[in-house]
């Protein structure tokens, strides 16, 4: 027991970093790439049509999730994965429900700008059209020029996506109570939370893919019996469909648990309305039933992992319209 | 006269292989043209009736002045519009829209916050639907982000 704790602390001391904002020893350059992104990440001339923006489908409120199953594109293609909230994405190597190849957050917001499988925004072939949207404006030829003054203010795709980079890496989430209560060394307010706590990181080992601090191992599995029923959404076969290895059929990237209160529903398909419906659809012939009592005492902990001042943090929100310069 | 060729058209082809619709949407087939305003001033010559559904047109986005900043405002090449319609008595609505344009019922400069969206059924030409609990008065229904000109629009009270 004193061990496993011991071992616990270690593992929260040594991976807590993962977990800090970026300091004031931004440099201007990083800080405007940083005010620029956050524009940009609102902006729904980032889309074909002019009809979504990145907040589109990642609400602030939502923890950067958005409540849906899977989010239709912007010419209403069906989505294929359940959008994914964004809390500490920065701190991720890997990358969406099923990508162990992409560079960053810049190369992976190309992702849904410009990606065919499915169409999301729709920029594919029209990745020109962005930049002279954006140039007509006044702000952004501004905003561009302190963010990117070596590239003398170039208004495109890249410079787009390297922002976009920079603004997500700011979101940072370590004020849930969890946090709160660890830093104190004081026990979770209510017994089920702790119960929870104590089954969490025991005997229902969840803390073996779901790890603190970022509570996910950033490493793919699968966790669902095979045979999953697709009904009409498009074939998924998660991280084979990148790597084209056949071993990676059905593998999925473990999704953080921080603020999963607020990011329902669940799965990558989002076919787990509830967390409880999320819990129980993990595999019980390589995981531990657990029964009702049990799951509720989880569901108490993981709520204990909503962070509000993430989701209300002014930072993070759509900023005002008028041009800061 | 335009206007009606364009309704029945529109009507054709949403309903062609008509869906049977619940008792509370039936309202939805039968569309009368409303204009559309880009600003607060022009809101009496766009006013929509509870329980009828509306062909309104809709309008480029920056020739727009929403009343209240639409969380999805819509990107420079996105179509959009306001409207105005009075809710008598405290409840359940429905707003249900042809197009997946980002809907916002607002009152004192407030939205109120949506308790339930979905999709329409299969060939029932409803592309959304979002509720909302509202309180008696003037509300202004904002349609943003939307990629099409015109859409059906239908704002209905629920049993």
């Amino acid at each position: 027991m004193i061990k496993n704790i011991f071992t616990i602390g270690i593992c929260l001391l040594a991976a807590q970093p993962a977990l800090q904002a970026q300091s004031s020893q931004d440099t201007p350059e990083q800080k405007a790439q940083i005010e620029l992104g956050r524009r940009l990440f609102y902006d729904a001339d980032l889309s074909i049509n002019g009809t979504m923006s990145c907040a589109t489908c990642h609400e602030q409120r939502k923890a950067f999730a958005d409540g849906n199953q899977a989010h239709p594109g912007a010419l209403d293609d069906p989505g294929k994965r359940n959008v994914p909230g964004l809390a500490n994405i920065g701190a991720f190597k890997n990358l969406t429900w099923a990508h162990n190849r992409l560079s960053g957050l810049a190369e992976q917001s190309l992702m849904p700008m410009r990606g065919t499988e499915p169409v999301e925004m729709g920029m594919n072939g029209h990745e020109a059209e962005i930049g002279k949207r954006l140039g007509q404006n006044e702000c952004y030829q501004k905003l561009f020029l302190r963010a990117f003054p070596n590239k003398k203010g170039s208004i495109d795709i890249n410079t787009v996506s390297r922002a976009l980079e920079s603004f997500q890496k700011t979101f940072v989430s370590n004020q849930s109570l969890y946090d709160q209560m660890t830093e104190k060394g004081k026990p979770l307010p209510t017994q089920k939370a702790q119960r929870g706590k104590k089954l969490f990181f025991g005997a229902a080992k969840c803390n073996t893919c779901h790890r603190a601090p970022l509570f996910s191992d950033d490493d793919f599995h699968q966790v669902q019996p095979k045979n999953p029923k697709n009904e009409d959404r498009m074939r998924d076969n998660g991280l084979s469909d990148v790597t084209g290895n056949p071993k990676d059929k059905n593998l999925f990237r473990t999704p953080s648990l921080r603020n999963a209160a607020l990011t329902a529903p669940y799965w990558h398909d989002g076919s787990a309305k509830t967390l409880a419906d999320a819990i129980r659809k993990h595999d019980v012939n390589v995981h531990q039933t657990l029964n009702h009592q049990e799951i509720d005492e989880l569901i108490a902990f993981i709520d204990a992992l909503s962070d509000t001042t993430f989701v209300n943090n002014p930072k993070y929100a759509k900023p005002a319209k008028e041009c800061p310069y | 006269m335009k206007n009606g060729l364009f309704i029945l058209l529109l009507a054709t082809s949403l309903f062609a292989n008509e869906a049977v619709l619940p008792s509370e949407l039936s309202a939805w087939k039968s569309l009368s043209y409303v204009g559309t305003a880009k600003n607060a001033q022009e809101l009496t010559d766009a006013t929509l009736t509870l329980n009828s559904a509306s062909l309104v047109g809709l309008l480029p986005t920056p020739k727009i002045q929403y009343v209240a900043r639409p969380t999805n405002e819509g990107g420079t090449v996105s179509y959009g519009g306001i409207f105005r319609i009075t809710i008598k008595e405290k409840g359940l609505y429905r707003v249900v829209l042809a197009n997946a344009s980002w809907i916002e019922m607002v009152k004192d400069g407030k939205s109120a916050q949506s308790v339930a969206h979905a999709q329409g059924a299969k060939n029932s030409g409803i592309r959304k639907m979002v509720d909302y609990n509202l309180d008696e008065g003037t509300y202004t229904l904002q349609l943003s982000a939307g990629a099409d000109t015109t859409s059906a629009v239908l704002v209905t009270k629920l049993p």
